[in-house]
């Protein structure tokens, strides 16, 4: 699938990730801010990278400001931001979630 | 325990759309959690809380709680996707907001029930519960709490209330008391609960104790919460005296006496006791059990 | 709980209470044009209804940023405020912003992913979001591998005089490859299209220039605010500097770019005080090179000047000044005169830049 528009979903409170995403041409380009990223890093860009595979979606800017978000909220957020940017907030992937 | 004699001493609002919020809501003891989509969520982040309670309610472990989600109202372009996500998420119970008619519970039931089947989950086993926000709310309170055997309670939402009734709150509770004994009378009508509203002045604990006392007095299940500082204040008011304690486990004790006997009838002191006494016997038991007033066996926990 | 909300300073009680936190915080520049740029306003309250937080939004730009300390909620305040104002942008279709702050608040932004962007002792200005600065130097063409001697030309092209192509080609001379950036911000009486145009036409004899716009990058409302609007001088010190950085840092060095050609300006005070930020910041590592303006003619030693231009457009005078316009410029002019003019009647200044 094609990202049809930039999109952002969360937030930069405690336990939250920020999740943005723009076209991109070169694979999943993936950037990310957090304290745990020496720890986690690897996890949090998994989960992420699992849900963009999900909705098909091969190629794109990622940009992530994690807080400290545990795996379903990082996954939530995830789900959040493939939908809107495919512009398809009112279609929900059942079979995704 | 069946479904109706569950305690419900405090339904907690968690907002939907707060991670943080979400994942610790286990933790502070509530008897049921109620995640929120509807007002406590921006327009903009809808679908958001949706996924976020969804994912919470697949993966986190919530114990023992009642697990409710308040859905956006069946007139918001959200319903429909928070049924279905909510049902398949496996949730205890949805609460719909701003419930003024039988019909509107019967459309949600409707919708519920194909969402079950859509998703694969036992037909009937999502239970529903109605907001009564309105003065229309109170009118059809007894049509509304009898509208579904899905029912497990009905709760007063005093916000909305009283402005469609052209007051606000006081802190006597006067205001109320009208919407309070309705609702009250029309849950144990059909059996089901009732949850008095929330309280929403945290620096006034003195007031949420009085107005606690009040609801429980009238014989509300319980009151909805907005801080987990207020959980322990609705269970100590709650929790039964000494006497209350002993006169329950005396009925049960009589009960234990009648089946070691293989008798049908239960006596205590020569009076026959029936079905609504034993029920409150096992209420007060499990309200002292969860105070830790007595432990498991039932034996009396020394202060 | 603390409540975070939409204020709006047109309520006059709010608005002085907005003021009242924030000179408590340390702000205290509440001039008219700063708070005329202001979109919306949000403020965070603590239990007893007392502001401890408050940030506002211009165009893409985060201002008036200030949260109270208490314990260790101020990051948690700092944090949901700018969460906030970003989701607020990102309704609007705003994925991109920028912060000016002090120094000392550099990490607080780095933290919720704001990366650096130029930095002086009197300030920094960060950005956030897509497309940013990488994006930009990523869609520019790209020079060839060979080329050593590589000079940038930063025009407003207002529009483009055979003054500019004179710069142009004079850097064209003595360079192996030279990035012509057009001024982005569409405050001129030729639109931003139109000014690239005619400088892609002006110089497309030249095999080794590419033209693009410099993107909020180069003298920008955001980079350079005091280009567009008048500024007392401490300011413009402060932007030129930062926009000087701002190039070095984030366009010349990625791009191997070793020296940039300024015209002197004889004329206006604010871009010669803009040269000299240059010749300032940017050396060794870029070389500025300061090329004597264009005359008009061996008779008339007046240097040419876009100005000029425009104001023979207002008057309709176009044959005054065909002498010192490329024959792109110069059919482009007599062919839209009327909508040039129609502009300017309409309330275009054509006295700034």
């Amino acid at each position: 699938m094609e990202i049809k528009k930039t999109a952002l979903a969360g937030t930069l409170e405690s336990s939250d990730v920020q999740i943005m995403v723009s076209q991109g041409t070169n694979g999943l380009e993936f950037d990310l801010v957090s304290d745990v990223a020496k720890q986690f890093g690897e996890q949090i860009q998994a989960t992420i990278e699992d849900v963009f595979a999900a909705y098909d979606i091969h190629n794109a800017v990622i940009k992530v400001v994690d807080q400290g978000a545990l795996d379903p909220v990082i996954k939530s957020r995830a789900i959040t931001v493939c939908q809107r940017a495919l512009d398809q907030v009112d279609q929900p992937r059942w079979e995704v979630l | 325990m069946v479904a109706s004699e569950r305690l419900r001493r405090t339904m907690m609002f968690v907002p939907g759309n707060n991670p943080g919020l979400i994942k610790d809501a286990g933790i502070f003891g509530a008897d049921s959690i109620m995640f929120d989509l509807e007002d406590a969520v921006s327009l903009a982040e809808k679908d958001a809380a949706r996924y976020l309670v969804y994912e919470a309610l697949s993966r986190f472990d919530y114990g023992d709680a009642e697990l409710v989600v308040r859905i956006n109202g069946l007139d918001t372009p959200f319903y429909q996707n928070d049924i279905k996500a909510m049902v398949k998420a496996g949730i205890d119970v949805i609460r719909l907001p701003k419930t003024e008619s039988a019909e509107m519970v019967q459309e949600l039931e409707n919708l519920v029930a194909s969402a079950e089947q859509e998703f694969g989950r036992e037909v009937g086993s999502t239970h529903l519960m109605a907001a009564i926000e309105s003065a229309k709310g109170v009118v059809n309170a007894n049509e509304i709490a009898a509208a579904s055997d899905r029912m497990i309670g009905i709760a007063l939402s005093a916000e909305d209330y009283t402005t469609d009734m052209k007051t606000h709150r006081y802190p006597d509770g006067q205001e109320l008391l009208y919407a309070r004994n309705v609702i009250l009378h029309a849950a144990r009508a059909a059996g089901i609960a009732a949850f008095d509203t929330v309280f929403t002045n945290l620096d006034d604990e003195e007031g949420f104790i009085r107005e606690t006392k009040l609801i429980h007095q009238l014989g509300f299940d319980g009151k909805s919460v907005i801080n987990p500082r207020q959980i322990p204040l609705v269970n100590q008011v709650y929790q039964p005296s000494q006497k209350e304690i002993i006169n329950a486990q005396n009925v049960i004790m009589a009960i234990q006496a009648a089946q070691q006997k293989g008798s049908g009838v239960i006596a205590i002191n020569g009076q026959m006791v029936d079905r609504p006494v034993v029920l409150r016997a096992e209420r007060v038991m499990a309200l002292a059990k969860t105070n830790h007033l007595v432990d498991q066996e039932g034996n009396n926990i020394e202060e | 709980m603390e409540t975070i909300q939409e204020i709006y300073l047109t309520n006059p009680a709010t608005k002085k209470d907005w003021q009242r936190f924030l000179t408590s915080q340390g702000l205290a520049n509440f001039s008219d044009q700063e708070l005329a740029a202001i979109d919306k306003t949000f403020a965070i309250y603590d239990d007893q209804d007392q502001m401890v937080g408050t940030g506002s939004i211009a165009g893409q730009t985060l201002k008036y940023l200030a949260v109270a300390a208490a314990g260790t909620s101020k990051g948690a305040r700092f944090n949901r405020l700018v969460s906030t104002l970003e989701t607020t942008l990102s309704q609007d279709g705003i994925f991109h912003l920028f912060v000016f702050t002090k120094l000392q608040y550099e990490q607080s932004f780095i933290h919720v992913g704001f990366t650096t962007l130029a930095k002086t002792n009197a300030g920094l200005i960060l950005e956030k979001g897509l497309p940013n600065v990488a994006s930009f130097l990523a869609a520019l063409p790209q020079k060839p591998a060979s080329a050593k001697q590589v000079a940038a030309v930063v025009l407003n092209a207002n529009p483009f005089t055979k003054g500019h192509r004179y710069l142009v080609e004079t850097a064209a001379q003595k360079n192996d490859f030279v990035y012509v950036f057009v001024v982005e911000e569409d405050q001129s009486l030729f639109t931003t299209e139109e000014r690239l145009r005619l400088v892609q036409e002006g110089t497309s004899d030249l095999v080794n220039v590419v033209v693009a716009t410099g993107g909020p990058y180069m003298v920008s409302s955001l980079s350079f605010p005091a280009y567009f609007l008048k500024d007392d001088s401490q300011r413009v010190s402060y932007q030129t500097r930062l926009d000087a950085t701002l190039f070095k840092e984030q366009i010349a060095k990625p791009l191997g770019i070793t020296s940039r050609y300024v015209g002197t300006e004889p004329l206006s005070q604010t871009t010669n005080q803009y040269n000299q930020a240059l010749q300032e910041v940017l050396p060794p590592e870029v070389q500025v090179e300061l090329i004597p303006r264009m005359k008009e003619s061996a008779e008339n030693q007046q240097v040419i000047s876009a100005r000029t231009v425009r104001k023979a457009i207002q008057t309709g005078q176009i044959q005054d000044v065909t002498d010192i316009l490329p024959a792109t410029s110069l059919s482009f002019i007599e062919k839209y005169l009327t909508d040039l003019q129609a502009r300017i009647k309409k309330g275009q200044k054509i006295d700034g830049n």
